[in-house]
């Protein structure tokens, strides 16, 4: 059977409508005709025949359809107020596969915002025939809204000036003043996945009050721990109304004792209210490296475009940020250069280390854990020890005593985070660069080192 | 069966109406209603005959109908089944109800930032375009989305029945 759609419409074409704003509105009927209306959580485009409905709760929706295998399902444009409506054949029910992840990634991105992601289970990811699509008619519409800016054109310039960066910090910063300046997206989050310790730690940052580099928030946690863990883009683009819809839900499961021993809900980070949320993975060779967070404080700000383009830049900056830890030979390590006299008469500087995550504080303040805290324990140790004070990257790749795997992908970058960190702090120990491949420690207090197993 | 007063206050609280039907072939069919009302045991629904020509149609054939109501503030949502709806006046003499039940979702949507003139695409059918459809609620659902929606509600029994 060919499907039947009005003239001009097209599933790509109204993908806008699946994003949640409004929900979507299932009608399903049992075998003797009588009629169920439901709303749903998610609606995804699959193909241009095809969508994907959210399977998440056994219910009388569910049961109609496995007995009639039809539905109507109605979509509202967000932007202007027009609709459509559908009719649906059911397919069959993935549990698994590049569908089926991307619902649930959505599906619990927004879910673990308000602590509810231990509610949302995704069972399955309904597969639907579209037998017809046709306008609501009938309705006087808003206009349409104007693109922000051009995008295409845009992202291309954007990905032309990264191209141009010599080094990370340049790569980093041009990336995040051209999402304003061209994009017009004023608040950027970058961060960096950690896998040895499951977290995700805040490299850079635009358009907040407080910079925050070295913040940290668990894989999963939020829209932009869960896009790094799914490893796929997540964009909400009204939270208030989906974080309604998700109280609602999981009240019915407290009714229902479904209900596991709740977190508080996670403050958002960024922005005090943001209004739309786009998370974008840094993906390269297979693997996550991080992700892009960009918020807005006006509803609806990132449509799908914005999706494809970022998606693309953070692609690059990716695989930038890969191609940017140096492959040819490097210089040989230097010398032993001698230390500097410490400044007189300061006070010693305790910089202690907790063994279990190489979390580094400076005088009982927090500074930096995991690869870049034994990477600071080391230069220090070796400062105190030789009076060494500049060293390759290479020899730090290599060096047994760290023995973290993600040194070998991401040393550059933690070297720039734990640089940024240390100066953010204005800390009496510095780290800076002191040619191609190599940095030098500057340390202008006396130092006592202390390691603590706990 | 008739409602309990806390579902008839829920109908001029501002809710969003959907009201669906099946065709005798088995076709579900569904639009976006304007306004819902109590009226001794009854329901009546006010739809447009433009976007509901479909649910119109599936009426006719056969009386069955859910009609879905959903509070925005807290996605409360219950549905109303009926299987002896029958479409029965139509003009400007359901204006005043479907104006006062809009300005009602309204005030609901712009506490979400929705803007007020966003809803005026799904209320926008001219007077010529309202149709009532009354039906006496044979059963209610609880809807609210999430596990057990569709579960039934209790109703009340109207007076012949006691």
């Amino acid at each position: 059977m060919s499907a039947v759609f009005d003239d001009g419409l097209s599933l790509i074409g109204v993908r806008r409508m699946m994003e949640g704003v409004i929900p979507p509105v299932l009608c399903t009927a049992a075998p003797d005709r009588t009629p169920n209306v439901s709303y749903l959580s998610l609606c995804e485009y699959v193909d241009p025949l095809h969508i994907a409905l959210s399977y998440q709760f056994f219910n009388r929706s569910r049961e109609n359809v496995l007995a009639t295998r039809r539905a109507s399902l109605t979509l509202d444009d967000p932007y202007t107020g027009g609709g459509v409506v559908m009719q649906l054949e059911y397919q069959r029910t993935d549990t698994e596969g590049p569908v089926f992840e991307r619902l649930r990634a959505k599906l619990m991105g927004v879910a673990s915002h308000i602590g509810m992601d231990k509610v949302f289970h995704l069972r399955g990811a309904d597969i639907y025939r579209v037998l017809e699509m046709r306008r609501v008619p009938g309705r006087r519409e808003l206009p349409a809204a104007q693109p922000r800016v051009d995008l295409p054109t845009n992202s291309r310039l954007l990905s032309e000036r990264m191209a141009n960066c010599e080094d990370m910090a340049d790569l980093l910063d041009t990336l995040l003043v051209g999402l304003s300046d061209l994009l017009r997206i004023n608040h950027a989050m970058l961060w960096l996945f950690d896998s040895s310790q499951q977290v995700l730690t805040l490299l850079a940052s635009r358009g907040y009050e407080v910079d925050g580099a070295g913040a940290e928030i668990s894989l999963g946690e939020g829209i932009v721990g869960t896009a790094v863990r799914e490893g796929v883009p997540i964009r909400v683009g009204h939270m208030m109304n989906m974080a309604t819809y998700m109280r609602a839900v999981r009240d019915r499961a407290d009714e229902s004792g479904l209900t596991p021993a709740l977190k508080n809900e996670i403050p958002l980070p960024g922005l005090k209210e943001p209004r739309s949320q786009l998370a974008v993975p840094l993906r390269a060779r297979g693997r996550v490296l991080g992700a892009l967070l960009v918020e807005s404080q006006h509803d609806q700000y990132f449509g799908y475009d914005d999706e494809d383009a970022l998606m693309m830049l953070c692609g690059q900056l990716a695989v930038a940020m890969n191609l940017m830890q140096p492959h040819d030979p490097e210089p040989p390590a230097p010398a032993p250069a001698r230390a500097p006299a410490v400044e007189q008469g300061c006070p010693t500087l305790r910089l202690k280390r907790f063994l279990r995550d190489n979390s580094v504080f400076l005088d009982d303040v927090y500074l930096i854990r995991g690869v870049a805290g034994a990477i600071l324990w080391k230069l220090v140790a070796e400062y105190l020890r030789s009076g060494r004070r500049e060293y390759t990257n290479r020899e730090l790749r290599l060096a047994p005593e760290l023995r973290l795997p993600d040194v070998q992908d991401n040393l550059e970058v933690r070297l720039l985070l734990l640089q940024r960190r240390l100066c953010e702090q204005q800390a009496p120990i510095q780290l800076e660069k002191a040619g191609r491949g190599k940095m030098r420690l500057c340390v202008v207090r006396p130092v006592q080192m202390e390691s603590s197993d706990s | 069966m008739a409602l309990t007063d806390d579902m008839i206050r829920l109908l001029s609280a501002g809710v969003a109406h959907q009201v669906g039907g099946c065709t005798n072939a088995g076709r579900p069919v569904v639009c976006r209603g304007m306004a819902a009302q109590h009226e001794a045991g009854r329901l009546l629904v006010i739809i447009s005959s433009e976007s509901g020509f479909e649910v119109l149609d599936a009426i006719r054939q056969n009386g069955n109908i859910a009609v879905n109501v959903t509070l925005p503030e807290n996605y409360r949502s219950l549905s109303f089944i009926g299987n002896d709806a029958v479409v029965r006046g139509s003009g400007a003499a359901w204006r005043p109800l479907v104006d006062e039940r809009h300005e009602a979702f309204r005030a609901q949507l712009v506490r979400f930032g929705i803007p007020r003139e966003f809803t005026n695409a799904w209320y926008s059918a001219d007077d010529e375009h309202l149709v009532a459809i009354r039906f006496t609620p044979m059963a209610a659902r609880n809807q609210t989305p999430g596990p057990g929606a569709g579960d039934p509600l209790a109703l009340l029994p109207t007076e012949f029945e006691k």
